[in-house]
């Protein structure tokens, strides 16, 4: 012990905290790359996807069931949780997103909450959470963990936080330098006007429901994993959080959203270890949201919001 | 130009005079419902059946509250339920705190509930509708958190009114009003209590709130233009349904007697708002099928058929899909559509028949 130096700033003791921060910016990081998911769909289709995390949350239950009851290899287990996601909302968007593209944002929102719904009857039905059964699912990369700046990180939270960098930088610059990121601009800013240009507009927008669905199965994976125990419920309700990072991006801009899911992460991990708080940390969110709230209303601007069909 | 405002005037005197043949029948209807609600239900069925039905009372309150939001103005909460609890404890805590008579009770929940919902839905109502239905949608996940902490009180002292080591024969359960101890004479008294809360909603539609809501919801810079107060219209509506939501919460304590936080799950803030949609946003009678959906559909389901109940949450989410598609008035307003339909369907052949018979006579 007396070779660890404890230091405190602002009466701090920052060595103890190192393990929190660590899983917060883990946590931070998929609520992050989840958050950025979130805002790129919105800002293509203007579908605010609610059944990101349901759609997680069943992609890692099915992997949790072809890893214990199936002798598939697990690399195809874990591939198959991504292209889940992938193909769930990819089927959502093509089957509803024309049907809804011209419907008020609410009521777009509110199609999304008939898919989470539809999955967590799905979740609780067929794989019911009973009593002291608690399903476990570990990454391989869990069991590589490495001292960074004297504290233990293992390889998931790594990658967690890796790619959520990653995610938002390629995603940036797809959005600024490609053909199809500039057809994701133009449907956002007038999605008529775009399909008189040429663009195939559905296309386009299956392609963006494609791309966040496969993040949203990688978030559910990661999840899964750093998230203590497999819990469909609590996953689809973590939702919430990238939400929140997606609130205080404005669902605009990618790099807010980013640093909102890291802030998110970072606050519920760091109130864990300080006991008069601790069983509140998970309401970080919402109290979050509602300072960015505070903050977006300041200027006093009417905001309308489009006419109810 | 002068016989035409002659006329208008007749006809607004004629108006106001008689009672017209559609509202005389709707009233009709309401009172043989409320009658057979009141009279023949608690004759015939059981008491799991009376206690269900009670429940399906308060939760189309709740319904009713979503009604006013998004039938009325256009606004989505995702966070009722959430509201629904932060009720229930306040009932629960000013029961064991307090002697209030159960109909005052019933008022300072509602006020208080009130209070903290126009909390929660003030910064997001000057931003669009979306950011509303996410901070609702945060706040009930935050609100589920807080009471998995601090739990319902159960008699004890201090702020949350919670002791650790009850004594639990000691213990007693939220006090009902003296006339309706009790299960079906309290069924009656939360009927009652739902109806004039559905009273005070139809009061609001029909009075200027009503009509400024109306236009807010057709289009706001309409409504800015024609000189009414966006927010403060806004936050009326939040206020009355979370006034709705907090009677209703009030109402479930004192059925329940001893609540818990099992009795609000997160993901039936989702489930309530998709039942609201399914049974008809737009009139109150999809409150009452949203209250029958919530409540009294999955006691059938698991009572008397023994089947889970979590297959319905597939079924709603399918049905969600279809009102917002297809029918977005719901059942309350689709299934008399239909029924007249099959009704005219039915009666095709026998119309022809008749008239092929006076066409050969």
């Amino acid at each position: 012990m007396s070779s660890v130096v404890a230091f405190s700033v602002f009466g701090v003791d920052w060595v103890f905290l190192k393990p929190y921060i660590v899983l917060g910016l883990a946590l931070g990081g998929v609520y992050a790359l989840s958050g950025v998911g979130i805002v790129v769909l919105y800002k293509a289709t203007g579908v605010l996807n609610l059944a990101f995390g349901a759609v997680g949350a069943a992609g890692a239950l099915i992997t949790y069931w072809m890893i214990n009851h199936t002798s598939w290899p697990h690399w195809l287990a874990y591939t198959t949780c991504v292209a889940f996601g992938g193909a769930v909302n990819l089927l959502y968007g093509v089957l509803f997103g024309p049907a809804f593209a011209k419907r008020d944002p609410l009521v777009k929102m509110m199609g999304t909450l008939a898919l989470a719904l539809i999955l967590l009857g799905l979740m609780a039905w067929r794989a019911p959470a009973g009593g002291a059964f608690v399903r476990v699912l570990t990454l391989p990369s869990t069991d590589h963990s490495y001292t960074v700046f004297g504290a233990v990180v293992n390889l998931t939270q790594i990658l967690a936080l890796a790619f959520a960098f990653v995610l938002t930088v390629v995603t940036t610059l797809f959005l600024r330098y490609t053909r199809l990121g500039t057809a994701y601009r133009a449907i956002a800013d007038d999605r008529e006007i775009t399909s008189t240009l040429g663009v195939p507009v559905r296309r386009v927008e299956a392609s963006a429901w494609l791309g966040s669905g496969l993040v949203c199965g990688a978030a559910g994976l990661l999840l899964a994993d750093l998230y203590t125990s497999l819990d469909y419920s609590a996953l689809t309700f973590l939702v919430i959080s990238s939400l929140a990072a997606a609130l205080i991006g404005r669902l605009r801009s990618l790099w807010v959203t980013m640093a909102g899911g890291l802030i998110v992460g970072l606050v519920q991990a760091i109130l864990t270890p300080y006991s008069s708080v601790t069983q509140y940390r998970a309401a970080a969110p919402f109290v979050l949201s509602i300072v960015a709230l505070l903050w977006l209303g300041r200027k006093r601007v009417v905001v309308f919001s489009p006419t109810t069909r | 130009m002068a016989t035409a405002h002659a006329g208008e005037k007749q006809e607004g005197a004629r108006r106001r005079l008689s009672v017209e043949r559609p509202d005389l029948i709707r009233g009709l209807v309401i009172a043989a419902l409320l009658a057979i609600a009141l009279l023949v239900l608690p004759a015939t069925l059981g008491s799991d059946w009376i206690k269900t039905l009670t429940s399906v009372a308060i939760y189309s309150v709740v319904a009713a509250g979503l009604v006013v939001l998004y039938g009325r103005v256009g606004m989505i909460s995702l966070g009722q339920i959430a509201l629904l609890a932060i009720g229930t404890w306040t009932a629960t805590r000013l029961s064991f705190a307090t002697d209030l008579p159960f109909p005052v009770l019933i008022l300072v929940t509602g006020a208080i509930t009130c209070v903290i919902g126009v909390l929660i839905g003030l910064p997001a109502l000057r931003l669009s509708g979306l950011y509303l239905a996410l901070i609702t949608l945060m706040a009930a996940g935050a609100v589920n958190v807080v009471l998995t902490t601090i739990n319902f009180p159960n008699g004890g002292g201090g702020f949350t009114g919670r002791t650790d080591a009850p004594n639990l024969s000691g213990l007693k359960p939220v006090a009902r009003p003296d006339v309706a101890g009790s299960d079906v004479a309290y069924y009656r008294y939360t009927v009652v209590v739902c109806a004039l809360m559905f009273l005070l909603a139809l009061v609001h539609f029909a009075a200027k709130p009503g009509r400024a809501w109306a236009v807010i919801r057709q289009s706001e810079p309409a409504a800015l233009a024609g000189g009414v107060n966006i927010t403060l219209y806004k936050l009326w509506a939040f206020a009355l349904a979370s006034f709705m939501t907090g009677v209703a919460g009030c109402l479930l304590a004192a059925d329940v007697g001893a609540p818990t936080v099992y009795g609000f799950p997160n993901q039936d803030s989702l489930t309530m708002i998709a039942t609201a949609l399914i049974g008809g946003i737009y009139t109150l009678w999809g409150a009452v099928v949203a209250g029958i959906f919530m409540q009294l559909v999955p006691f059938i389901f698991q009572a008397e058929w023994h089947f889970n109940p979590n297959f319905l949450l597939i079924i709603f989410g399918v049905g969600l899909l279809q009102v917002l598609l297809t029918a977005p008035g719901g059942l309350a307003d689709q299934l008399p559509k239909d029924l007249a339909k099959l009704g005219r369907l039915i009666a095709r052949p026998f119309r022809k028949r008749s008239a092929e018979s006076k066409e050969s006579a």
